[in-house]
């Protein structure tokens, strides 16, 4: 075998895909990531030295960092909520390595130096990012060979398509992104913010015209049970430390996302009062015992989604509907590749698990796109592999004997520099 | 972005085959179908001979697109070549159509293999203009979605001496 090439594949590939709500990591060749945790991590800002670490805390000189479900949920005076990612990207690289070092000791346990490392990587990362990202990984953590490859395609690939419209609906942007023979169309991306914590935000606002508090489980002692509608009787923990304002919230915004995902659907036609009306009631317990039933609202929230021109708050907005943002991206192509693109619309993210989402989604493209094109919309039936399909596409191309040649080795990196990955990771 | 997966000589061997007319050569033995698959091991693209076909295959076949379509598994990916036969107007054409054959039911880890093989072949299948990626498996039922490849709506009369 030649010099340049990673040789050893005794000991198996890692695949990071680390999302901006969610990081899923684990070993190339499984069916599922064996962590998948918040992306989103506790800061405490330390005035001196800190004290011993205990599970779930990444120290570094000045910051210590709180992740991962257990420990991230345990309130703690002067902690702040901070997601090392924007748009997509990483913004925050001391917490991102947090991120990582939490899945090597917490997940692999095992040094980092024996695994090859695939990551998945925004379709819009920068150069600057990626090749710092490259440094990082050969730098710091001293692994044997890396690659990069973009969700989009690693979704696209999944699916069998080589060719085909990635519509990728996660926490903060809906996104499509044309993927042309393996390649992503980077003029033809297409990104909105009516996504998942758009739909939170609605839900917060329906709370507050309804006058319903949002008390996270962490404030509560006990609860007794109460009679629908009537004000909840619960007891507030004593002794609790004085949290921070965004801690608060985020703890707020995991009881509004099991509300979103167990009451909220979507209309399968554009919104009608009358037909939401008829919609049947859902009823839906508060972590504090409040209990009520919600009829039109389930409807109401989620349709910004697809028709933001209703939407509260966002007047005069140039904001696109899913609809949209898909149908626009394909205009944005070459018009040969436009059958091929409407022909594989590939739905993938956790904001894509609404109930009706994909049918709504197909009737409005049915509408939208010319007659002409042979419309598919593909989305799995299973949840897993909704929100996990660019990390099972990655374990499974990791996992091949022949990808040996593809990754940048070590050697590679010493001889080529950082420069590399634009040349190994187009 | 690729599987690392290489081509087989002998699949540039059956694409220089299925391209070229020769002089003399027995028409019966020309490939009318050449099938690809990944080799056992996943290491490279080889042809698949026992679903590959020939003209003598499907002499007399009143079904020929039909016939052909047969030879795909449901369940599992391909490559394959086609020299198709069609009518636009009063012309008759031959054209070489690339399949892609990756069915929604296949396995994840054959529909990764093959999506991500694809670019390796192509690049070893220079100057093919007719690209068929077939997913939903009621597109190949009928020919309709092979034709709108073939020329622009209406344009095509005949596939196969079938009229359309």
């Amino acid at each position: 075998m030649s010099g340049g090439v990673y040789g050893g594949d005794e000991v198996g590939a890692l695949v990071f895909d680390i999302g901006s709500f969610s990081t899923r990591a684990g070993y190339a060749g499984e069916d599922c990531p064996k962590a998948d945790f918040p992306t989103s991590l506790g800061v405490h800002v330390e005035e001196e030295g800190s004290g011993e670490g205990e599970a779930g805390q990444e120290s570094s000189p000045g910051r210590s960092f709180y992740l991962d479900t257990p420990a991230l949920h345990v309130p703690r005076a002067g902690v702040e909520l901070l997601s090392p990612l924007k748009n997509g990207m990483i913004e925050d690289w001391e917490a991102f390595q947090a991120i990582v070092d939490h899945v090597y000791s917490k997940y692999i346990k095992s040094e980092p130096n024996l695994h090859p490392v695939l990551m998945s990587e925004a379709p819009w990362n920068s150069r600057v990012k990626r090749e710092k990202l490259t440094e990082l990984m050969f730098e710091h953590y001293n692994i044997p060979a890396f690659f990069l490859c973009k969700t989009a395609v690693l979704t696209a690939f999944a699916n069998g398509r080589a060719t085909g419209l990635v519509l990728d609906s996660g926490a903060t942007h809906t996104t499509a992104i044309p993927v042309h023979d393996g390649y992503v169309l980077q003029q033809g991306i297409v990104k909105s913010p009516l996504a998942g914590d758009f739909i939170s935000m609605q839900c917060r606002e329906l709370f507050q015209e309804m006058n319903i508090e949002i008390t996270p489980p962490y404030m509560i002692a006990s609860k007794e049970p109460v009679r629908e509608g009537a004000p909840p009787n619960w007891t507030k923990k004593d002794k609790l430390p004085a949290v921070s304002k965004s801690w608060h919230t985020y703890m707020c915004n995991e009881v509004i996302q099991d509300f979103q995902a167990s009451v909220l659907q979507v209309s399968d036609s554009p919104y009608d009062e009358q037909v939401a009306a008829q919609m049947p009631t859902l009823h839906y317990e508060m972590p504090n015992g409040f209990t009520t039933d919600y009829g039109a609202e389930r409807l109401r929230i989620p349709e910004g989604l697809f028709d933001p021109s209703n939407v509260k708050g966002l007047s005069g907005n140039t904001m696109l509907g899913v609809g949209h943002v898909v149908t626009t991206s394909i205009g944005m192509c070459d018009i040969d590749i436009r059958p091929g693109l409407y022909g594989s619309v590939v739905v993938t993210g956790g904001n894509t698990l609404l109930q009706g989402f994909t049918e709504r989604l197909n009737r409005e493209l049915s509408q939208k796109a010319p007659p002409s094109m042979r419309l598919k919309l593909i989305a799995s039936n299973s949840s897993m592999e909704r929100r996990f399909s660019s990390w099972i596409g990655g374990s499974i191309l990791a996992s091949l004997g022949t990808f040996q040649q593809m990754w940048i080795s070590k050697q590679e990196y010493d001889e080529g520099g950082k420069q590399t990955v634009e040349r190994k990771c187009p | 972005m690729a599987s690392g997966v290489i081509v087989d000589d002998g699949v540039v061997t059956a694409y220089n085959e299925i391209k070229v007319h020769h002089a003399g050569e027995v028409v019966g033995d020309r490939y009318k179908l050449v099938m690809f698959r990944l080799s056992d091991d996943d290491k490279s693209i080889i042809v698949d001979e026992e679903n590959s076909v020939r003209m003598k295959d499907i002499e007399g076949e009143g079904e020929v697109f039909k016939r052909l379509i047969e030879k795909f598994p449901l369940n599992d990916c391909r490559y394959a070549l086609y020299d198709c036969c069609y009518r636009n107007k009063d012309t008759e054409k031959a054209d070489l159509v690339f399949i892609m054959w990756a069915p929604d039911e296949a396995s994840l880890k054959k529909k990764m293999l093959y999506a991500s093989s694809k670019g390796a072949l192509r690049k070893k299948l220079q100057g093919l203009k007719i690209e068929w990626q077939v997913n939903d498996l009621s597109d190949a039922k009928d020919s309709s979605a092979l034709i709108e490849k073939l020329g622009s709506r209406g344009s095509i009369k005949e596939l196969e001496g079938k009229t359309v």
